[in-house]
C-alpha cells in the first residue's frame, strides 16, 4: 500500500527539479516500514507528518538556495521584463480590446481610488497643516445625556493654566455675520471668534499684516478682524492697502490687521477671525456660549498622556462642583475626531465596508475584462501549446497572462487616478450641496488631494483587477494542456465556455438592460424636477431666507426669551416688507416656511371621511405641508380653485384650517370636494407632526404650486402662525429680471437692519438648481456605468459568438460539406452563446420590471408592461447587433476553410 | 571557469554524524532512510529523515559528497535511492574534525569518562 496521495502530490510540487523520485521513494519506504508495524491510519498520520516535514525542510532549503543561488534555478514561475514588453505588443496587437478593456478598468480604478479616498476622508480624516496629526480638541462629554457639553467656559480656562501635555490650548466659537465692507453692501460670512493661539496651533503665519495677538482679547482692546484670502480677494477686491480699513461685522466697526493667505481656513470652514473675549465671569459654570477647544500635543506627548491628565484635573472637577461637574467626563481627541465622534469603531469599519460594493464592481469589469482575455487566450491556443511543448511550466504560462493583464491594468490605473482629482472635487462640491445646508462648507482638511493610501490602494486594485483578467482566462486556457498535446487535441476546439463565463455573460447582459433603464428614470427625474410647472410666474419672483443674530435681537429688545426674539424678528421681517413693497421694482412680497420646488418633507394624514385607500397601506397617505403668508396666494397671482383663501383672522392658533392643493385632492380623496371635510397628523417626516394631533378644516382648494414630499406633489399649507417663525423665506415679485435685484435687496435690508443675514438670494425658479446639480453628478456617473457596461457587454457577447465559430469551424466545414443548411448549421453553433444572452435580457427585464412596478405586481399597468416589453425587444436587438459578425463569418465557413484550418 | 572550494576545517556535529554513517554504510547502501536509521541505532537519538535530506543536500553543495540515482526497488514504490558518496574532500573534513575532537578529549578522560 502506498503512502497517501496527497503527500505525494505534495512532494512533487516543492521538491526541486529531478530530485521528487527519490524523495518520494524514501517517503513510500519508510510508509511500508510503518504499514508493517502500526495501524493503516496511525502509518498514514505518521506518513503525513514526515511528508509536512520534508516539505518545511524543502522549503528552507529552497529558501537558503535562492538566497545563496547554489541551488540551481527555481521552479516558481517569475515575471520577467520581456513579459511586460510581451504585454505591451500585445496592447498594440489587439487595439479593441485594448480600448473596451482598459477603459472598463479604469472605470473601475477610478471609481475604486475615488470612494477610497473619499471615505477616507470621512473616517480618517487628515489636517493639511504642519504635524496636523499632532493637533487636538479638548472637551467634556457628559455621560448622563451622552452627548458633548460646549458650555466650557470655565473649564477652558481651568485647563489652559493647568495644562502641561498640550501647548497653546484655544477655544473659538462660530458665529455667522454680515460683512458690511461699504455702504450699502452686506454680505454674510462665516466668522470665528478665536484664541491667538489658533495661529501657533495651526503654524500658519498671516499673507498680510498680522495675526491676532493675546491682547487682543482684551475687553477694552480695539475691535480688530483677520479676513481670509477669500474674503481679501472677492469683497476688497485685492486691495494692498486693506491693512488698517475700517469694516463693520454686523453692527460693529472692526479694524482689519491681517489677511491670512489661500486656502487657510481654521478652525473649520471660515472666512474671518476676531479675538474670543469671553469672560468666565460672566457666566455660571455650564451656562454661556459654547466653545470648541483645541491645541497641540506637547513635544513627546502621547493622546493618552494628555488623556490621564485631563482624567486628574476631571476628578479634581468633579470634587469642586459636583453639582455641574458631576456627570462631566473631559476627552482629548484627534482634532477632526472632535466633528465626527459618531465615525469610530464599528460604524467606521460599516462605513469602510462600502468598499467592498466598489469591490464588487471592480470583480465583475475584471471578469468581464477575463471573457475577453479568455478569447483572445483561446486564439493563441497554438502559441501557448508551443510553448508548453518547448518546455514552459504552467505556471510560467500563467505569469505571462497575468504580465499581460498588468500592463493593461497599470495603464488603465493611470488613467484612473487622473479622474480621481477631477471626480472628487466634483464629489465635494456636491457633498457641499446635500449636507451642508445649503450656503455651509465642508471643512478645510476635506480637499481633492490624493494620499499615499489611495494610491497603494490603487496599486492593490490593479493588482487584483490583473489578477483576475489575467489569471482567470490563463488557467482556464491552460488547463489539461499536457493532456491535450499528448492526445493531439489541442487547438482543435477542446476549449469551452464554462458555467462562471455563462454566468459572467448572462449577469452583464442583465445589468445591459438595467442600467439603461435606471438612467432612464433618474433622467425623468430630473427633467421633471427642471420642467416642474409651479402654476405661477416664479422667474418673477426673488427668494431668500432671512435670519438674525440672536443677539443682536437681545440687544434691541432686552429680552432673551424665544417669544421675544421670534417676535422681534417678525417685526423686522414685516418692516423689510413694507420697506420693499414700497420699492418702484417691487409689485408684492410674501412669505413661506418652505419655498416651491424646494423638499418639503412628508407627514402621514389621515381624514375624517372620504379618503381613498392609500397605496401604501402600512404608511398611509405621505403628503407635504408648509405655512405660508394669507396673502401668499395673492402675490403668486395663483388662484384659489374652490373655498376661500386665508386671511389675517386664520393665523391665530385656534382657527385650524388649511388649504389644499388638486393633487391632493386627487391622491387622497379620489377627486371628491375636499371643502370641509378634516385632516389630521399621525405621524411625520418634521417634528410637528408626531401625536395624531387636532383636527384642521379644509377651506380651500388651489393648483399644484411646487409642494415636493418625495412621494408626489399632494400637499396642504397652513397660515403662518401671528407669534413668527425663524428663518422664514421671503418671495418678491419684481418687475424685470429677478436676477439683478438682488443688490437691492441687500442694500435695502442692510439700511434697516445690519444684524439682519440675507441667505441664498436666488431667483425662485433657481431654487431646486443644487439638487438638479446633484441628480445630474449620479446621472453622469451612471451613464458613464451605463456606456462602460454596454460596450463590455457587447464585447462579451461578440467575444463569445467569436470563438464559438473559431472552435468549430470544423464541425461548420464538415456540416457544410455533408449538405446541410448554412443557417441551420450557423443557429446550432449559436444556440448556446444565444440563450445565454437569452436568459441575461429576461433577468434584466425581470428587475426593470421589479423597479418599475414594485413588489406589488398588481401596480404594473398594462401600459407600463408595454413598456418594458418594448425595451426587451430593443435591448435584444441590441445585443444581436453584436452578433452580426460572427454569424456572417460562420456561414461564409466553406469545407475548404476547415481543410486549411485543421493543416 | 571553475572555482575551486576550500577544505572546510571542521564540520557540524549532525553533519559529522551524516559522513561518518555514509562512510560506514558504503557507496551502494548510504540514502537518506539508511544513514537515519544508523544514526539512530548507534547513538540512540531519534533522527528525522527531513533533517538527513538537507543535511546530504548542503554537504553536497559543499562538495562534501555526491549523490547518485540507485536501481528503482519495488519497497519504494518502483522509485530509486539517491545514493551518497563521500568525496575525498568529504573524507578530509572528517579527518580534520574527528583529529580535532581527539584533540580536545584527550587528556580528559579522567574528567568526561572514557568515551564508548
Amino acid at each position: 500500500m502506498s503512502a497517501p496521495r496527497w503527500t505525494i502530490a505534495l512532494i512533487r510540487r516543492l521538491a526541486p527539479p529531478g530530485r521528487a523520485e527519490d524523495v518520494q521513494g524514501d517517503l513510500e519506504e519508510a510508509h511500508g516500514r510503518r504499514r508493517a508495524e502500526r495501524s493503516p491510519f496511525v502509518a498514514d498520520l505518521l506518513t503525513g507528518i514526515e511528508a509536512l516535514e520534508l516539505c518545511l525542510a524543502l522549503l528552507v532549503e529552497r529558501a537558503r538556495a535562492g538566497r545563496t543561488g547554489q541551488a540551481g534555478e527555481s521552479s516558481w514561475p517569475r515575471v520577467s521584463w520581456l513579459d511586460f514588453k510581451l504585454g505591451f505588443r500585445m496592447l498594440v496587437r489587439y487595439p479593441g480590446l485594448t480600448l473596451v478593456g482598459g477603459l472598463a478598468l479604469a472605470f473601475a480604478i477610478w471609481v475604486g481610488a475615488g470612494t477610497f479616498e473619499f471615505l477616507s476622508l470621512i473616517v480618517s480624516p487628515r489636517l493639511p497643516l504642519d504635524e496636523g496629526d499632532r493637533i487636538v480638541a479638548v472637551r467634556n462629554w457628559d455621560i448622563s445625556v451622552n452627548r458633548a457639553e460646549s458650555r466650557a467656559l470655565h473649564d477652558f480656562v481651568a485647563w489652559r493654566e493647568a495644562l502641561a501635555t498640550v501647548d497653546d490650548l484655544g477655544a473659538y466659537r462660530d458665529l455667522e455675520r454680515n460683512l458690511i465692507v461699504e455702504e450699502g453692501r452686506a454680505e454674510p460670512i462665516r466668522l470665528a471668534e478665536i484664541s491667538a493661539s489658533a495661529f501657533r496651533v495651526a503654524r500658519v503665519s498671516p499673507f498680510m499684516g498680522r495675526a491676532i495677538i493675546e491682547e487682543d482679547e482684551h475687553a477694552a482692546a480695539p475691535a480688530v478682524i483677520v479676513i481670509g484670502y477669500e474674503v481679501w480677494r472677492s469683497r476688497f477686491g485685492e486691495d494692498p492697502f486693506v491693512v488698517g480699513r475700517t469694516v463693520r461685522v454686523g453692527i460693529e466697526p472692526h479694524t482689519v490687521v491681517g489677511v491670512m493667505p489661500e486656502g487657510f481656513e481654521f478652525p473649520r470652514a471660515h472666512d474671518a477671525w476676531t479675538p474670543l473675549r469671553l469672560n468666565p465671569l460672566d457666566y455660571a459654570r455650564r451656562e454661556g456660549p459654547g466653545i470648541q477647544i483645541f491645541g497641540r500635543l506637547a513635544r513627546g506627548v502621547s493622546l493618552a498622556d494628555v488623556q490621564a491628565e485631563l482624567n486628574l484635573l476631571g476628578q479634581r472637577a468633579t470634587a469642586d462642583f459636583p453639582r455641574t461637574h458631576e456627570h462631566l467626563r473631559p476627552q482629548v481627541m484627534h482634532y477632526p475626531r472632535s466633528f465626527y465622534y459618531t465615525l469610530s469603531g464599528w460604524y467606521a469599519l460599516a462605513l469602510m465596508s462600502s468598499n467592498l460594493l466598489v469591490l464588487l464592481l471592480l470583480a465583475l469589469i475584471g471578469a468581464n475584462v477575463a471573457l475577453l482575455m479568455f478569447a483572445r487566450a483561446a486564439t493563441r491556443e497554438s502559441e501557448i501549446i508551443v510553448r508548453s511543448a518547448l518546455g514552459a511550466s504552467r505556471s510560467r504560462i500563467i505569469a505571462q497572462l497575468f504580465a499581460e493583464a498588468l500592463v493593461l491594468g497599470a495603464l488603465a490605473a493611470m488613467v484612473g487616478l487622473a479622474g480621481v482629482k477631477f471626480g472628487l472635487t466634483w464629489a465635494l462640491a456636491i457633498a457641499e450641496t446635500e449636507f451642508m445646508d445649503g450656503g455651509g462648507r465642508l471643512p478645510f482638511w476635506f480637499t481633492s488631494r490624493l494620499s499615499p493610501a489611495t494610491l497603494l490602494y490603487t496599486a492593490l486594485l490593479t493588482v487584483l483587477g490583473a489578477a483576475i483578467a489575467g489569471v482567470l482566462p490563463a488557467l482556464k486556457v491552460t488547463r489539461g494542456i499536457g493532456a491535450r498535446l499528448k492526445q493531439a487535441s489541442a487547438g482543435s476546439g477542446g476549449l469551452r465556455f464554462g458555467g462562471v463565463w455563462t454566468a459572467v455573460i448572462v449577469i452583464q447582459v442583465a445589468l445591459t438592460v438595467t442600467f439603461p433603464a435606471v438612467s432612464f428614470f433618474l433622467r425623468r427625474d430630473i427633467v421633471q424636477m427642471r420642467d416642474y410647472d409651479v402654476g405661477f410666474a416664479d422667474e418673477e419672483f426673488v427668494s431668500v431666507r432671512l435670519e438674525l443674530d440672536r443677539q443682536a435681537a437681545a440687544f434691541a429688545t432686552s429680552d432673551t426669551s424665544r417669544a421675544a426674539f421670534l417676535q422681534h424678528f417678525a417685526v423686522t421681517t414685516q418692516e423689510l416688507e413694507r420697506r420693499l413693497a414700497a420699492l418702484p421694482a417691487v409689485t408684492a412680497v410674501t412669505f413661506t416656511d418652505e419655498l416651491p420646488r424646494t423638499y418639503h418633507g412628508w407627514n402621514q394624514i389621515e381624514l375624517d371621511e372620504g379618503a381613498v385607500p392609500p397605496r401604501d397601506s402600512i404608511y398611509g397617505h405621505r403628503v407635504a405641508a408648509t405655512s405660508i403668508d394669507p396673502d401668499y396666494f395673492d402675490v403668486l397671482e395663483a388662484p384659489i380653485l374652490a373655498g376661500r383663501g386665508f386671511h389675517a383672522g386664520d393665523q391665530i392658533s385656534d382657527a385650524r384650517v388649511v388649504i389644499v392643493n388638486q393633487p391632493f385632492v386627487k391622491q387622497v380623496l379620489g377627486g371628491l370636494n375636499p371643502i370641509g371635510r378634516r385632516l389630521r397628523y399621525v405621524a411625520g417626516e418634521s417634528a410637528r407632526s408626531y401625536d395624531p394631533g387636532p383636527w384642521y378644516e379644509i377651506v380651500g382648494v388651489v393648483g399644484d404650486h411646487g409642494t415636493t414630499s418625495g412621494y408626489g406633489r399632494a400637499g396642504f399649507y397652513h397660515p403662518l402662525p401671528s407669534g413668527g417663525t425663524h428663518p422664514i423665506y421671503m418671495a418678491i415679485h419684481v418687475r424685470g429680471d429677478a436676477a439683478s435685484f438682488a443688490p437691492r435687496l441687500r442694500a435695502t435690508a442692510l439700511a434697516m437692519d445690519p444684524a439682519l443675514r440675507l441667505e441664498n438670494v436666488v431667483p425662485l425658479d433657481e431654487v431646486a438648481n443644487a439638487g438638479i446639480r446633484t441628480a445630474e453628478f449620479w446621472l453622469a456617473l451612471l451613464a458613464g456605468l451605463t456606456a462602460i457596461v454596454l460596450i463590455l457587454s457587447l464585447a462579451g457577447i461578440y467575444a463569445a459568438m467569436s470563438f464559438a465559430v473559431s472552435r468549430r469551424t470544423r464541425e461548420i466545414g464538415i456540416r457544410v460539406a455533408l449538405g446541410a443548411d448554412p443557417r441551420r448549421v450557423a443557429l446550432a453553433i449559436f444556440r448556446r452563446p444565444l440563450t445565454q444572452v437569452g436568459l441575461g435580457i429576461l433577468a434584466g427585464t425581470a428587475l426593470v420590471a421589479f423597479m418599475i412596478g414594485g413588489l406589488d405586481a398588481d401596480d404594473l399597468q398594462p401600459a407600463q408592461a408595454g413598456m418594458i416589453a418594448a425595451y426587451a425587444l430593443l435591448m435584444t436587438v441590441v445585443c444581436l447587433l453584436a452578433c452580426i459578425v460572427p454569424t456572417r463569418r460562420a456561414l461564409r465557413i466553406q469545407p475548404t476553410d476547415a481543410l486549411r484550418h485543421d493543416g | 571557469m571553475t572555482q575551486k572550494r576550500a577544505i572546510p576545517d571542521s564540520l557540524a556535529e549532525f553533519e559529522l554524524l551524516v559522513m561518518l554513517a555514509a562512510l560506514r554504510l558504503g557507496a551502494d547502501e548510504a540514502y537518506t532512510v539508511s544513514i537515519a536509521d544508523d544514526i539512530t541505532e548507534r547513538t540512540g537519538r531519534r533522527v528525522r529523515r527531513a533533517n538527513v535530506y538537507t543535511t546530504v543536500q548542503r554537504l553536497e553543495a559543499k562538495g562534501l559528497v555526491s549523490t547518485r540515482l540507485g536501481e528503482p526497488r519495488p519497497e519504494r514504490g518502483g522509485r530509486p535511492r539517491r545514493l551518497v558518496v563521500v568525496e575525498p574532500e568529504g573524507m578530509a573534513a572528517v579527518r580534520a574534525t574527528t583529529t580535532a575532537i581527539n584533540a580536545m578529549v584527550g587528556g580528559l578522560g579522567g574528567i568526561i569518562g572514557e568515551a564508548g
